[in-house]
């Protein structure tokens, strides 16, 4: 039977069972929930010896803040990282399918990846999935031909940039870079701007918000620096905090099951 | 109206010190009617790992057998319950995968690592993740839920503190929402202590149901 | 499907044919009347007259071994790698034939991504040689296809430890301390139950894996003609370079 088959673990791919059903749900006026995006600002500029990428951290849905420090900053390949702004979900499950990809072609090809690969791979998936996978991305890197610095947008198209800015506070970034950004940027320099463009970000921009994260790519180095800046700490603890007696709660019933671990036996590695 | 809200729901996760706690509201909903009020929202997947479902309530039955289904085979496969972050990516890769036609429930994950680590995490119906340090919320009263576990929120509590403040912030949060309510359940996890450890090797699971309003039982 | 070689059995079609015409169609598929398939005999032939390889689980590490003959001093030397990633923490050798374990190889790094992209996690040593030894099972028995020409070993460290397996062309795989495949099969295990001890380190496991080489070696051995993979506590499989193993050689000697 066809849903038997469907429980059985899938190798991958979107399954559109529920699609029938959602639309008919609002045919029946039923609304549809929003997604978590990342409202975001990240940012990418070449320098001097690589590339370095920034991005804020805050996670949104809807008007409320559901991370405070989440990562926007992607791993591709170890030469090779990723800014995603737009839906949540599909920033992650595309730059992850990708890393995984490219993993899969280093190993076969015994070579570093490439940005251009990373960039083309990114690309067509977007590009055939027609802008329903909303994942806008800054993608930079340094490989065997340079250090590169692209956009992608949902629909898949990409540019190929000195720097570049993305996501719903990409007006105010690239407002610092254009008036501050000059060829031959020191690491030094590079790593001020990219934060200053993220900041103008983090505080005009009311999708982004809270900390600085940073990526530093040269020639057979990566640094990531999470949390590089922490320019919104939190002001409103409360030295005392609430504290309620114990038994302060109505209990109704309690069971209590007490746990035994087990004691993990030796593994048997033989299975025949 | 949201399809978030056609049943109502609370559900909240907390981080304490070697435990953690997960709990929900006890109201099933079909808009503003009431249909039940002890209605189980938190599943267990294993003795030290606890799925809350939020949303639409016949999805997350739904996804719960899913998930139940997966964590069977695994655990036949490798013979070792799932880690909780394992587990969140599973339910991630599991939501995902219904990207065009999603399940509308919003998962809170809360379990303790083989160390013992408690470890929490929340995701949207798309599946992305938000790993957190404190606490996480879903459902329709997560706004309150955000407000109430900001303030109630502190870091490295005992399980019986940690018990009074997940509770409180749940019924704090559920008054100021219609569509949840009507008391909740709490499970509290702790880990062995260090020192317990090696002679008797006990976690314990607490279960607690209580009621919002002493009225309504009386 | 999409993962198939073959997107759909020939066995079925057979099936559909033996029934107009079973007698022409009846071969050597089955199980013979001694009860062995004479398929993976062959298979194990091949793996029997490849060259010899081995590996050595030791205390802190694993390492796999094998010889490097080439058929001709022409062929450039570096273009030929017999051992091989499948991922960070699994590394992979052969005896038999080389272009049927890449395909397995090929295969195996593709379930180990797929795994890794499900769970978020590096899959286990034991569950990639299960994947690997199932798919070389499903060619002892799907049509239009034959059993690999190779044995595999399997070296890699997870969080049960360093491990080490034997998969042969039948599918059966087995978890070993110390093991050995190809032409020099008898004597090299019968040096290496000598030699073998629990305790023995990466290091001390090296070197039996170069003496249990060269005992059966044709010619002068050398960084250039034996290859030597090597896993400890790191969790990271690395192929030595062929300075590397002189190193080696050098410290036997």
């Amino acid at each position: 039977m066809a849903k038997v088959m469907a429980d059985a673990p899938q190798k991958g791919g979107f399954s559109f069972d529920l699609c029938r059903r959602n639309e008919m749900l609002v045919k029946k006026g039923i609304q549809l929930p929003g997604f978590r995006k990342t409202g975001t600002t990240i940012v990418g500029l070449i320098f001097l010896d690589g590339v370095i990428l920034g991005a804020d951290t805050r996670a949104t849905e809807g008007p409320i803040v559901a991370d405070k420090n989440c990562e926007k900053i992607h791993y591709m390949a170890p030469n090779i990282y990723c800014c995603g702004a737009g839906t949540a979900a599909d920033t992650e499950a595309v730059t992850d399918m990708v890393s995984s990809q490219l993993q899969l072609h280093r190993y076969s090809t015994g070579r570093e990846s490439r940005v251009v690969t990373a960039l083309t791979l990114l690309k067509s998936h977007l590009f055939s999935y027609q802008g329903y996978v909303s994942a806008a991305l800054v993608l930079g890197g340094v490989d065997v031909t340079g250090p590169h610095l692209h956009t992608v947008y949902p629909h898949g198209s990409t540019d190929t940039l000195p720097f570049a800015t993305m996501g719903s506070g990409s007006l105010a970034a690239m407002a610092v870079f254009e008036s501050k950004y000059k060829e031959g940027l020191t690491r030094e320099e590079g790593i001020q701007l990219v934060c200053e463009a993220i900041c103008s970000g983090i505080f005009n921009d009311l999708g982004s918000g809270s900390n600085v994260d940073v990526c530093v790519i040269t020639k057979g180095k990566t640094e990531y620096l999470r949390n590089h800046q922490l320019p919104n700490p939190r002001t409103y603890i409360s030295k005392r905090g609430y504290s309620f007696a114990k038994g302060h709660t109505e209990v109704l019933s309690t069971k209590i099951i007490p746990l035994k671990v087990v004691e993990v036996a030796e593994a048997d590695a033989m299975e025949e | 109206m949201s399809i978030f809200e056609y049943n109502g729901s609370a559900l909240v996760a907390m981080v304490g010190k070697n435990c953690f706690g997960i709990a929900s509201d006890r109201r099933l909903g079909v808009q503003l009617q009431t249909i039940a009020t002890d209605f189980r929202k938190i599943y267990k997947i294993h003795d030290k790992l606890y799925i809350g479902l939020s949303g639409l309530a016949t999805d997350a039955q739904t996804l719960y057998q899913r998930l139940v289904f997966r964590h069977k085979l695994y655990l036949l496969r490798e013979e070792r319950n799932m880690k909780p972050e394992t587990f969140a990516s599973l339910v991630s890769a599991l939501l995902y995968e219904k990207r065009f036609g999603p399940y509308f429930c919003q998962p809170v994950i809360a379990g303790l690592g083989d160390d013992n680590k408690p470890f929490i995490c929340t995701m949207d119906s798309l599946g992305a993740k938000e790993l957190a340090k404190d606490f996480v919320v879903s459902g329709s009263a997560s706004e309150s839920l955000y407000g109430a576990c900001e303030s109630m929120y502190k870091p490295d509590m005992e399980p019986d503190e940690l018990f009074e403040s997940i509770s409180q912030a749940l019924l704090a949060s559920v008054d100021r929402d219609c569509l949840s309510g009507w008391g909740g359940h709490v499970l509290l996890v702790r880990g062995p202590l260090k020192e317990e450890w090696t002679k008797s090797d006990i976690c314990s699971t607490k279960n607690y149901s209580m009621l919002s309003d002493q009225r309504i039982m009386k | 499907m999409g993962d198939s070689q073959y997107s759909f059995s020939l066995t079925t079609f057979r099936h559909a044919f033996s029934f107009i015409r079973p007698h022409t169609l009846a071969h050597h598929r089955n199980l013979s009347p001694s009860g062995k398939l004479v398929q993976i005999e062959h298979a194990l032939m091949a793996v029997g007259s490849g060259q010899t390889s081995l590996g050595i689980k030791a205390a802190n590490g694993v390492v796999i071994a094998t010889e490097k003959k080439l058929p001709s001093i022409l062929v450039d030397e570096t273009s030929v790698q017999k051992i091989q990633l499948m991922t960070s923490n699994i590394g992979v050798v052969y005896s038999g034939m080389g272009p049927d374990s890449r395909v397995l190889v090929r295969k195996s790094r593709k379930q180990a991504q797929q795994y890794y992209r499900l769970y978020k996690e590096p899959i286990p040593v034991t569950q990639l040689v299960r994947e690997t030894a199932a798919v070389m099972q499903e060619f002892t028995q799907s049509g239009g296809v034959r059993p690999f020409g190779v044995s595999l070993l399997v070296a890699g460290y997870d969080d049960n430890g360093p491990q080490l397996f034997q998969v042969d062309p039948s599918g059966s795989y087995f978890s070993w301390k110390a093991s050995a495949m190809g032409k020099n099969v008898s004597n090299a295990k019968t040096f290496l139950e000598k030699r073998y001890t629990e305790d023995m380190e990466l290091d001390d496991a090296v070197h039996t894996a170069i003496l249990t080489l060269k005992e059966g070696f044709e010619g002068q051995i050398s960084g250039k003609n034996i290859e030597i993979g090597i896993i400890g506590a790191d969790r990271k499989f690395r192929v030595l370079t062929p300075a590397e193993v002189d190193d080696y050689l050098a410290e036997v000697e």
